[in-house]
Order: structure tokens, then C-alpha cells, then sequence
């Protein structure tokens, strides 16, 4: 199970984002370049189509994929108190036959997608990585070198961190104290709900991104 | 908080926070040594990391304090814009709460240690360091005491701490449901969690709806998919695969798409040739134009995704087990080699090579004695144990090939506990480690003596079984004349393992325990082939061949035992 958030975050105000995460995590960035492709199971593969995602990731030197299948999310009057999704969620390193063998087995090719940014993990009343990226698409099939980002102007960015079913509330409580902290640059709610951007978040950016350093008091 | 009050905490957090800290056990080293933080206040407080959001809160407060100076020099009129200083002191004053909350959970093994005593501060410090309360102070806090103790002063101890411990309570409970009704009155006025967010500039609502737009499509694509499909007839193979694709698509996609993309095929043919250097070696051998390389557009022309046709499994690859059956299928065009030939073929020839070449003699083999198959078909038990017993065997070698057949099949056998007698020589044995040992045992013929043997010995590491092995050199002629006669009361075969053994015994003094040693080794690999049957045959003729040929193996047997 994994506890997430979204929202997201104009590009120009990424950078300070960064600044803010980087103070609040104390952990080196990673880049994140990950191929992610959806697939969706064909019609002779049970009743309900199931979708599995395949992630690539690019930016070490040899490629690792890695298998998610994302499961349906906590719901009743529990789930809405909390202010984050919690739902299942999958996950485990492949060998890069991965996608073959999806293919073999009958699964499809339902969309694919191209994530490029950075993320931080850290560990703060609970493990959790917030993922700033944004989300590129292909024009042609796998053309990973030619992708063009679906909204130019906005980045996704979004907070998860694994729970279990007897701590998930522990760690909703985490992940809702740290977003405390990124409050003056983003909002962030459950990834079906619509957030807007922070209207002063230009300031907020401002003064993280000013050089700092001044006069010695 | 005013710039002297700043000033002063952030001049104590640098010194505390590096400090020469404090070795967890209170020793003090006299020796000049690094000293370190215990690993387990290592692990609750990273020095480093807090050090560097000091610094950071250092110079956030320094650089506000400095707008503020700009601001009043150049215009002492103006006032700062509250909302863009409110909003920052709100994101400092929250680091600064951390920073002192996680201090505080350490703050046990640290001292303050004031680095630097000048004029300026050497009349403060005293006051500073000392533990006793200023005078207003103190009052104050005997104020206080007297104030909370009114009623309870004169109650034994234990009392007094209850009746406190019952105030905190009540207060706490008090707290609760403030917060509670605060919550509340929140959510139904609509405030949200986080006070003040709705003031200051709000975009104008032509820029929000573009915003709000964009968001909902960033949001669709990322959770989604929306807007990221492509649709069928346009999935068409990119001219080249990014790296991390092109060892995966390539496998199988040529077959699941052959006759699914005809509209497609052509297209991509003329772009199978760059792809084609990308396979890297792909032993995917399809009849011409297979579309090596060609990306997933498995998908393909048709529309959908089609992956019905998925029927012809992928060539097999590299990586699929390359079973000595697969040489079975191919015929052997020579039939009779003369052992020199043979010899030699087998010495310069690649492991495939020697293998083909020893089927193809065993083949020859097989067909002078095609009796030989109904032998599979009675699996006594095998009897190593009475190989034990036969040891004074002469081991004749008429061939070389025998020779190293019988040399690879005593390895193997003598490892297996249970062999149907009656198996073809050779028939029973079944993948070993066959190139090594298969090589070593031809490489004794090169000339370079034991060596090869040697090398098989410490294959199946039991240096022991060289020491046998230079006997067998001189009996390699008596091998092929072995061919005939099979003692176990049969009349071509024997038990190929007793063969082996006699042979092994026959290389010189008796090594019970080398066998032995091979015996652990190689039972499996023998095991695999004796299965009755005649068409174990063809499955020994794989293991033959990826071990030295002994078509003469049972002749020898009874040469020997006769």
C-alpha cells in the first residue's frame, strides 16, 4: 500500500522547489528519467482488463525495469478524513524481458509515457519520496529522444511513501505534515482532485532562490 | 523576533551545532584523535545536514532583515509588502522550529561551548552559561509556584503531584475540543486547513482557467493516459529504437507480427537494415526479412494491438538451453572416419564440432549395431558397486576415440549408482560438463599426455583420477576391437559402466576413490539418459556426443573380463 499525494507546480518555480526540498530532506537529489509504459491486458485475459505499468529506468547506466501494478484505493468516510489517497500497490524489479513477456502473455500497448525530473527520498515520521517531474509524451511510438512535454508550462509533482494497513494512518499523518512544508509553493490533494497553484508562490520561490548570504548580522 | 534575538540564536546554533561534540561514552581521549558522535545520535541528528539548514536559516533571516534595510534606506517611507514577509517568516520560523525540535532530541550529549571570548562578549557570558536563574526570574517563577501550590501546599507530596497531574488533565481535555470546535467551524465556513491562504493576489480568472486546463491534463496523462494514446494505425515503428529497447522488442516481435502488419511490413523492411546491426548477435533465424529490431508496434498496422498470432514460439535464442538434441536433427553426412581422422577433427575442431563429429561416429557406430537399441530398453540395475570389484581390467584402447569416450563415460558412470545394463555405450550418458571434460578428454591425444585429463580431474575435482588416466594411453589400441564382445551376458553389451570401471581399473592402480569422487560428480548427468527406450537412443547420441564417443566401449568390457 503507498500513500500519495499530487499537485502541481509551474516550471518556473521548480528550482525553488528544489532549493525547499533539498533543505527539508537533507538528501542528495536523484535524477528521474523513467520510461513508463501501461499495459493493458486483452480481452483473453479474464473478464476485467487489468493494467500493469512498466517503468524504465533511464538514468543509470544500464536500464532496470520495474513491474507496478497500481490496485484501487481506500473508500468510505475513513478514506475521506484522510487527506491523502492511500491504495495498493505493487511493485518489483524485472529483467528487461519484461515487456516481451507481457507482450507474449497478450497484454497491449495502452499508452506510454516519458517522466524527467528529480526526486528526494528521505525519511520523516515515515519514507517518503517526493517526485518532481515532468510528463512527456511520445509523438511516435517509443521515441523516447523526441518527447515534448503534455503541458509545457506546469510539472506534476507527487509525494508517496509506503504504508502497510496498520500504520497507513501514521504515515497519511506524515505525509500530510511534511506537505505542511511545501505549502508556500504548492498544493497537493489526492490525485483525483484538482488543486489550482498557489498564487503567491512566486514570492515563495523568490526568496528561496535569492543568493542569500547577507550581511553578517 | 528583533534582529539582537536572532542574531543571538542563530550565534548559538552554529556553536552548537558544530561543536567538538561530545564521545558518547564521556571519555575524553588525550591523544589527539578525531572524535566522533556515537552512531546512535549519529543516527537521530545529521550533523552535517543540520548544520547546512542553519546556515540556510542564517542567511533566509539575514537576507529578510536586509530587504528590510533596503527598503528603509531607499524609501523610508514605504512599508514592506506584509503578505510576501509574512509568508517568509512563516517558512523560517517553521525551519527554525525543526531545527531546534530535532536538536532538542539530542540535545542530551551536546554542550554549549563558547568558542570565541572577546571584549564584547565576556561580560554576557558568565550570565549565559550559568544555570542559575536571572533575579526577575526567579521571582517570577517563585510567583508562579506559590500561585499553582495555594490550595495544595500543605498536602503530603504524593497528593499534590495527583491533584496536578488531574489540572494538566483537565486542561489538556479543554484543548482537545477547542481544537475540535476550531476544526469544525473551519470546514463548515470553508477555511481549510492552512490560515491566511486566501489573502493576498489571486489571479485574474482568464489565467486560472488556463492554469486549471492544463493542470486537468497533466493530471489525466500522468494517472490516466489521457491524451498519450496513439492511436493504432499510427503506431508506427520509430526508425530506431531507444537503447533500452532494442535488445527487448526485437525477440519475438518479427514473429508475433508476421502477417499481422502487412501494411506495415514493407515499411519497415526498408528499415531493417540499421536494425538489423542492433540485434547483436540475435540468433533469431526466420526466413528472410524478419523484422529484427523493428520496435513493438505490436500493436501494429492492423489497429489494434494484436497478439493472437502469437503462435509460433521465438527462435530460440542464446539463452535457451542448447541441448545436444538439437544436433541430433541435423544428419551427419560422414559416416566412417578413420580414427586419425577422427583424432584430429576432434583435437582442432570447436566443442560443437567434436561434438557433431562424435555423433556422426557414433552414428556410424549405431548402424553396425542397430540391435543395440532394444538394449535400452532393458535397464538392470546397474552394479557400480561391482565395478568396484573388477579391477584388475586391462584397459585396452584401440582408438582414440574410444579412449576418450571410455574415459568420459567412466567418469560418468562411476558417479552414477543406478545404470540399466544394457544401455548403448554411450547412450547413457547424458550431458556432463561436457565441453570441459569433452575437451580435456580429447586434448589427451594432442600429445600434451595427462594434461587434458589432468584438467578433466580437476573438473570433477579428484586429482586422483589423473593418476589412473596415464594407463589408459597405452590401451587406447584395444579399444576398437572391443566393439564385439560384451560380457555381462550380453552379447554386445555390458554394463557401460562396468566398462568404464574395468577401464579406470585397467589405467593402472585401482582408485576406488577417485570414482568415487566422479561418481558424485557425474550421476546426474548419466542418469538423464538411461531411460529405456529406443528413443533414449537418440537422447544418448546427445549425451555421446557431448562426451567422448565410446562405441567400443563394450567390446572392451569383454575383452577385458574374457
Amino acid at each position: 500500500m503507498e500513500c500519495v499525494v499530487q499537485g502541481i507546480i509551474e516550471t518556473q518555480h521548480v528550482e525553488a522547489l528544489e532549493v525547499l526540498l533539498q533543505g527539508l530532506s537533507g538528501v542528495p537529489k536523484e535524477r528521474v528519467r523513467v520510461h513508463e509504459l501501461c499495459l493493458k491486458s486483452g480481452p483473453n485475459l479474464g473478464v476485467v482488463p487489468s493494467e500493469v505499468r512498466l517503468l524504465c529506468d533511464l538514468a543509470q547506466p544500464t536500464p532496470s525495469w520495474t513491474i507496478r501494478h497500481v490496485g484501487g484505493s481506500m473508500r468510505g468516510a475513513g478514506a475521506e478524513q484522510i487527506s491523502v489517497l492511500v491504495r495498493t500497490v505493487v511493485e518489483s524489479k524485472a529483467s528487461k524481458n519484461v515487456l516481451h513477456y507481457f507482450y507474449t502473455i497478450g497484454y497491449k500497448l495502452d499508452h506510454e509515457l516519458l517522466k524527467i525530473g528529480f526526486a528526494f527520498r528521505f525519511h520523516r515520521g515515515a519514507q517518503i519520496t517526493v517526485t518532481v517531474t515532468s510528463a512527456n509524451k511520445m509523438a511516435k511510438l517509443h521515441a523516447t529522444d523526441e518527447a515534448v512535454p503534455v503541458t509545457p508550462g506546469i510539472q506534476l509533482v507527487e509525494i508517496t511513501a509506503p504504508a502497510a494497513a496498520d500504520n497507513y494512518n501514521d504515515v497519511a499523518s506524515a505525509v500530510t505534515a511534511f506537505c505542511e512544508y511545501l505549502a508556500p509553493l504548492l498544493h497537493l490533494s489526492k490525485p483525483g482532485n484538482t488543486t489550482g497553484i498557489v498564487p503567491t508562490a512566486g514570492a515563495a520561490a523568490a526568496s528561496l532562490m535569492s543568493s542569500g548570504g547577507g550581511k553578517t548580522l | 523576533m528583533d534582529a539582537a534575538a536572532a542574531a543571538a540564536a542563530l550565534g548559538a546554533t552554529p556553536a552548537a551545532g558544530a561543536p567538538p561534540p561530545v564521545a558518547a561514552a564521556g571519555e575524553q581521549q588525550a591523544a589527539p584523535r578525531a572524535e566522533r558522535l556515537s552512531a546512535g545520535v549519529q543516527q537521530q541528528l545529521n550533523l552535517e545536514g543540520m548544520r547546512a539548514r542553519a546556515v540556510g536559516l542564517y542567511k533566509a533571516i539575514s537576507r529578510i532583515l536586509e530587504d528590510f534595510d533596503v527598503i528603509a534606506r531607499t524609501n523610508p517611507g514605504a512599508s514592506p509588502k506584509w503578505q510576501d514577509v509574512l509568508g517568509q517568516f512563516s517558512m523560517v520560523s517553521m525551519e527554525l522550529f525543526n531545527i531546534v525540535e530535532d536538536i532538542k532530541n539530542v540535545s542530551k550529549v551536546f554542550v554549549v561551548y563558547p568558542r570565541n571570548v572577546n571584549a564584547e562578549n565576556a561580560t554576557i557570558l558568565p550570565v549565559m552559561l550559568s544555570s542559575k536563574l536571572l533575579p526577575e526570574m526567579e521571582v517570577e517563577e517563585a510567583t508562579k509556584r506559590e500561585h499553582l501550590l495555594s490550595g495544595i501546599a500543605n498536602l503530603p507530596v504524593p497528593t499534590q503531584i495527583e491533584k496536578l497531574k488531574a489540572r494538566i488533565d483537565m486542561i489538556g481535555s479543554a484543548c482537545e475540543t477547542a481544537e475540535k470546535v476550531i476544526a469544525e467551524c473551519r470546514k463548515s465556513y470553508g477555511l481549510g486547513a492552512r490560515q491566511g491562504a486566501n489573502l493576498g493576489p489571486t489571479l485574474d480568472k482568464a489565467q486560472a482557467a488556463k492554469i486549471q486546463e492544463q493542470e486537468n491534463l497533466l493530471r489525466a496523462a500522468v494517472n490516466y493516459g489521457e491524451g498519450l494514446r496513439v492511436p493504432g494505425d499510427q503506431r508506427q515503428p520509430h526508425s530506431s529504437l531507444p537503447s533500452h529497447l532494442v535488445e527487448v522488442l526485437p525477440f519475438g516481435d518479427g514473429a508475433q507480427n508476421f502477417g499481422d502488419n502487412s501494411g506495415v511490413y514493407p515499411k519497415n523492411t526498408s528499415t531493417f537494415a540499421p536494425n538489423s546491426a542492433n540485434t547483436q548477435g540475435n540468433p533469431i533465424q526466420a526466413s528472410g526479412g524478419q523484422l529484427l529490431g523493428r520496435p513493438a508496434p505490436s500493436p501494429g498496422a492492423t489497429g489494434t494491438p494484436n497478439f493472437e498470432n502469437v503462435s509460433t514460439p521465438p527462435m530460440p535464442y542464446a539463452n535457451s538451453p542448447r541441448s545436444g538434441a538439437n544436433m541430433m536433427n541435423t544428419p551427419s553426412p560422414q559416416q566412417h572416419l578413420t580414427p586419425q581422422q577422427q583424432r584430429q577433427k576432434l583435437m582442432h575442431a570447436s566443442q560443437q564440432q567434436q561434438l557433431h563429429a562424435q555423433q556422426q561416429q557414433l552414428h556410424s557406430q549405431q548402424q553396425l549395431r542397430p540391435s543395440a537399441a532394444g538394449m535400452l530398453a532393458q535397464s538392470t540395475i546397474p552394479q557400480l558397486q561391482d565395478l568396484q570389484g573388477q579391477a584388475q581390467q586391462k584397459l585396452q584402447v584401440p582408438g582414440q576415440q574410444q579412449m576418450q569416450y571410455n574415459q568420459a563415460l567412466s567418469q560418468q558412470f562411476q558417479n552414477r549408482q543406478m545404470q540399466p545394463g544394457r544401455m548403448q555405450p554411450g547412450m547413457s550418458q547424458s550431458q556432463l560438463n561436457q565441453g570441459n571434460q569433452l575437451r580435456s578428454h580429447l586434448g589427451q591425444f594432442t600429445g600434451a599426455a595427462n594434461s587434458a585429463m589432468f584438467t578433466a580431474a580437476q573438473a570433477s575435482s579428484n586429482s586422483q583420477m589423473m593418476a589412473n588416466m596415464p594407463g589408459t594411453m597405452q590401451s587406447q589400441s584395444l579399444l576398437p576391437q572391443m566393439q564385439y564382445g560384451l560380457t555381462g551376458g550380453h552379447p554386445q553389451r555390458s554394463h557401460p559402466s562396468q566398462m568404464l570401471t574395468d577401464q579406470m581399473f585397467g589405467m593402472g592402480a585401482t582408485n576406488t576413490t577417485s570414482m568415487m569422487g566422479m561418481q558424485q560428480q557425474q550421476q546426474q548427468g548419466v542418469y538423464g539418459n538411461m531411460q529405456a527406450g529406443a528413443q533414449n537412443m537418440q537422447q544418448g547420441m546427445v549425451g555421446l556426443q557431448n562426451q567422448t564417443q565410446n562405441p567400443n566401449f563394450p567390446q572392451q568390457r569383454q575383452q577385458n573380463q574374457q
